[in-house]
């Protein structure tokens, strides 16, 4: 019998995958130096070219390898940090993995194929082409296949098993230049910040000041914004407010300037509204209306949206999906893709919420009439669905964080296949004097998808007295107000992440690691606005973290262009040339040169004015 | 028989309404004959025209008919309404947006400093930037007309806008967009810009414009347009600090 070895990404996704496979008979064997990781074996029938095969199933536990300096660039002092952008490098598995790729040579000697079950995105890939290369150590005939799926479900599982197909090497590649990247300008800036920076405060002391090329941007958002609030200065505007009594209703009318900051001004607008005595309608507007249902999840959008609604992290919410698709209960939660493919049978997933006791009516209700087919968004990765459920799971078996999430999840799933909300606008405008006004009103005939999706909130407003289309009336009032101008209010996570995806800071998948990076590194501090159920959590800059931000931009200023660090624009040209290495129009190698000549410049222009950020962290960091 | 000097003045009054200066007139064809003969009368307009919007009206129009002049008490508050009919040609000696607050204008003038823009939560890099310091023309240039690009809406103030005008005898007013005119914008309208109001309104002191009651024909004084432009944000901030309670930050 033809004998398989199967390397999945995690020991939680193999064991899921072996027993869908074996439909529940396999034997599981320890491996030697590794308590996490088990080898599954078990027979299992893959169809045409494979027929019945004899399998063992592992995992990994993510990368094998690391990517590393030569031996003597590895110490701090070793040589001028500049040095990074040229010395030598290598891959190598990382020492606490080196029994996992022994595992993986000794299974790869005894077996004919190695199929791959790597999470199928663009670290997966990589991760897959690391675990071919041990597979290749042990057995440099061994054939390589690569499943391809986006939830552990079994009759989706049995079907990837069944369509195998080819690692994507370009993907892998794009990893690797993103892995190289990281590691050379990383450790070159952050090994020229600690050694500059950390005598020169004894706050500093016990600190790495270390770079990361998003984790900079991502910081310099949350400074711009904390400075907006800071240097924000109030100033009055005043405004026309008319109001209408009429059937036992008042009716007020907002202007359609809405307000301006020049007070003489108003008050001659609102001397020739009283002089005209008059008003007149000029537009009757009523007709139908609807609120959208949402779109198909991603994952920035569960992201934003959970971080809103659940009140967790992005980094925290990001954990519990992972876990809950690794117990098979959602699909794969990392995904661009905001349409759902034709081929995906929805209605069989909705009937998977019968049994539920918050919403299985409501799934009843839409298999009996009320399923529309999903909004399609404009977005599509080709790799995974939107985030959706795959079964029904008893809350009594999840942790309450697993329950808000995966709560949120199905909510968003049947509202996306329920009807919009239906309702009926009415708009009315009127001119006085020179003066436009406006007054409207909204009555929510169906509620439909508001339902389930409970996190919308859309409301009959007022209801409107009768007007009639030219008809003069005389206002019972109207007169100036006044208002303030606020300040913005500091960044909050979910206001963090849009700014990062629009622009191209991270990928939906490390987003959540960045912000939690600059947490960790003691440049954001987080900070509770209001209490209870409105408790918003905003991001405060440290000193340290407006000190190097300002620093930079010092630095930088005067240059063409721009290129402070703390700016999204270099940043997002790598991201562009990584999709440009997955897309196959440029390569590897060019791009990791082409990036680093760039930060190359950079870190010698930092060297040269560091004294710029010596200052800034002199100005903020007393000794 | 009709000299070059009335044709051209005939000609500018009744096409753009702008009593041209005999003496400026003079100086002007004299200037231009002397190099270039047998140009037709009709290129020698377009010329004195551009001057003529390039200069200030108080060297280049003349004041003998009050009609082409402003009231000499026009800023009277105490008069509710009164009509202007004109025409009479004013040029442009500030323009300020009062739909948007001080600070906010002074954080899109720093946005551009650092070469930024922002389309809706996006940050771009604005192109064109680090050229010749000050000049914004070339932008506006390419962005032409009317098409809502993405940098054009940052940079284009949403008015109403209040002006300050000043006619050709030194008389100034304030004129404030109460329907919204073409043309009228923050980084559009340069100092020194000419138009020609008729048949307005004037409400306690204050000009009230609107597509039908005036014409823009464009222009710039140069020097007074530059200073305009690089003070500026500085005006912004001195207005902020003045206001009552300005002071106290945070």
């Amino acid at each position: 019998m033809t004998r398989i070895l199967c390397v999945a990404e995690k020991p939680a996704i193999a064991k899921a995958v072996a027993q869908h496979l074996s439909g529940g008979a396999f034997q599981t064997n320890n491996i030697t130096g590794n308590r996490y990781v088990k080898n599954y074996s078990f027979d299992f029938n893959f169809g045409s070219t494979w027929g019945h095969c004899n399998v063992t199933m592992t995992s990994v536990l993510g990368h094998l390898t690391e990517l590393e300096f030569a031996r003597e660039y590895k110490s701090w002092l070793s040589c001028p940090p500049g040095a990074l952008f040229e010395a030598p490098v290598h891959e190598a598995v990382s020492s606490d993995k080196t029994a996992i790729a022994r595992n993986i040579q000794q299974q790869a000697r005894q077996s004919q194929a190695l199929f791959i079950w790597t999470d199928c995105d663009r670290e997966g890939e990589h991760i897959g082409t690391e675990i071919r290369k041990q597979a290749k150590e042990g057995n440099a005939r061994i054939l390589v296949k690569r499943a391809r799926f986006s939830n552990t479900e079994r009759a989706h599982v049995l079907n990837a098993a069944r369509s195998l197909m080819e690692l994507d090497d370009l993907q892998a590649n794009a990893v690797a230049a993103r892995i190289e990247l990281d590691l050379r300008i990383g450790a070159a800036f952050t090994r020229l910040l600690t050694l500059q920076l950390k005598p020169l405060s004894s706050a500093l002391e016990d600190t790495i000041v270390s770079y990361g090329s998003c984790q900079f941007p991502t910081l310099g958002f949350v400074v711009d914004r904390y400075l907006r609030v800071k240097n924000f200065k109030p100033e009055t505007f005043w405004g026309i407010k008319v109001m209408l009594q009429r059937e036992g209703i008042k009716v007020n009318f907002l202007w359609k300037r809405v307000h301006l900051f020049d007070r003489a001004v108003v008050t001659i607008m609102l001397e020739r509204c009283l002089l005209a005595k008059l008003a007149r309608v000029t537009k009757v507007n009523q007709k139908p209306t609807s609120k959208w249902r949402p779109l198909p999840l991603t994952t920035v959008d569960l992201q934003m949206m959970g971080s809103r609604f659940l009140r967790m992290d992005s980094q925290t919410i990001m954990k519990v999906a992972e876990a809950l698709y690794t117990k098979g209960f959602i699909s794969y939660p990392r995904t661009e893709t905001d349409q759902f493919d034709k081929a995906i049978d929805l209605k069989k997933l909705v009937e998977k919420q019968f049994p539920d006791q918050n919403w299985g009516q409501y799934a009843r209700d839409l298999l009996d009439g009320g399923f529309r087919t999903p909004r399609a968004g404009r977005h599509n990765d080709q790799a995974h669905p939107p985030i959706h459920p795959v079964c029904w799971v008893s809350p009594s078996a999840l942790s309450a964080d697993e329950k808000k999430v995966y709560e949120f999840v199905v909510r968003r799933f049947l509202a996306c296949c329920s009807e919009d909300a239906k309702g009926q606008s009415t708009e009315i405008e009127i001119e006085y004097g020179n003066e436009t006004f406006h007054a409207k009103g909204l009555l929510v005939l169906e509620r439909n998808y508001l339902d389930v999706y409970v996190y919308d909130k859309w409301e009959s407003s007022q209801q409107l007295p009768n007007f009639q289309l030219g008809e003069q009336f005389e206002p019972t009032e109207a007169k100036i107000f006044d208002g303030k101008t606020t300040a913005p209010n500091y960044l909050t996570e979910p206001e963090l992440i849009a700014l990062m995806d629009a622009n191209g800071i991270g990928t939906d998948a490390t987003m959540a690691e960045h912000i939690a990076k600059i947490k960790d590194r003691h440049y954001v501090a987080v900070n509770t606005r209001g209490g209870g159920r409105n408790a918003v959590k905003e991001l405060i800059p440290t000193q340290l973290g407006i000190a190097l931000v300002e620093g930079y931009d010092n630095v930088f200023a005067g240059m063409p262009n721009n290129p402070s660090l703390s700016k999204p624009f270099l940043r997002k040209e790598m991201e562009t040339r990584m999709r440009e290495i997955c897309a196959g129009s440029r390569v590897r190698q060019e791009v990791v040169q082409e990036s680093l000549d760039m930060y190359r410049e950079y870190f010698v222009h930092t060297n040269r004015r560091i004294s710029a950020l010596k200052d800034a962290i002199r100005k903020y960091l007393p000794n | 028989m009709t000299t070059p000097q009335s044709q051209i003045a005939a000609q500018l009054h009744t096409t753009k309404a702008l009593p041209v200066s005999p003496t400026w007139l003079n100086s002007f064809v004299s200037s231009t004959t002397a190099l270039q003969r047998n140009v037709p009368i009709s290129a020698l307009t377009q010329t004195a025209l551009f001057r003529i919007l390039a200069s200030d009206i108080r060297d280049s129009l003349h004041t003998n008919n009050p009609s082409a002049l402003l009231p000499a008490d026009i800023v009277d508050p105490s008069v509710q309404e009164r009509r202007l009919p004109g025409p009479v040609p004013v040029q442009v000696l500030d323009i300020e947006d009062i739909g948007t607050s001080l600070w906010s204008q002074v954080e899109a003038i720093e946005r551009v400093e650092r070469g930024e823009a922002i389309r809706g939560r996006e940050i771009v890099r604005a192109v064109n930037v680090g050229g010749g310091g000050g000049g914004g023309e070339e932008d506006e240039e390419a962005e032409g007309g009317g098409n809502p690009g993405p940098a054009a809406s940052e940079n284009e103030s949403h008015g109403p806008h209040r002006l300050i005008v000043q006619d050709a005898a030194g008389t100034r007013a304030v004129a404030v967009e109460l329907k919204r005119v073409q043309g009228i914008s923050v980084a559009k309208l340069a100092i020194g810009a000419k138009l020609v109001i008729r048949n307005a309104t004037v409400a306690r002191g204050m000009i009230l414009l609107a597509p039908d009651c005036m014409t823009l024909l464009g222009g710039k004084i140069e020097s007074m347009d530059h200073a305009w432009k690089e003070g500026r944000k500085a005006r912004l901030l001195a207005r902020i600090t003045e206001m009552p309670g300005g002071d106290q930050s945070g």
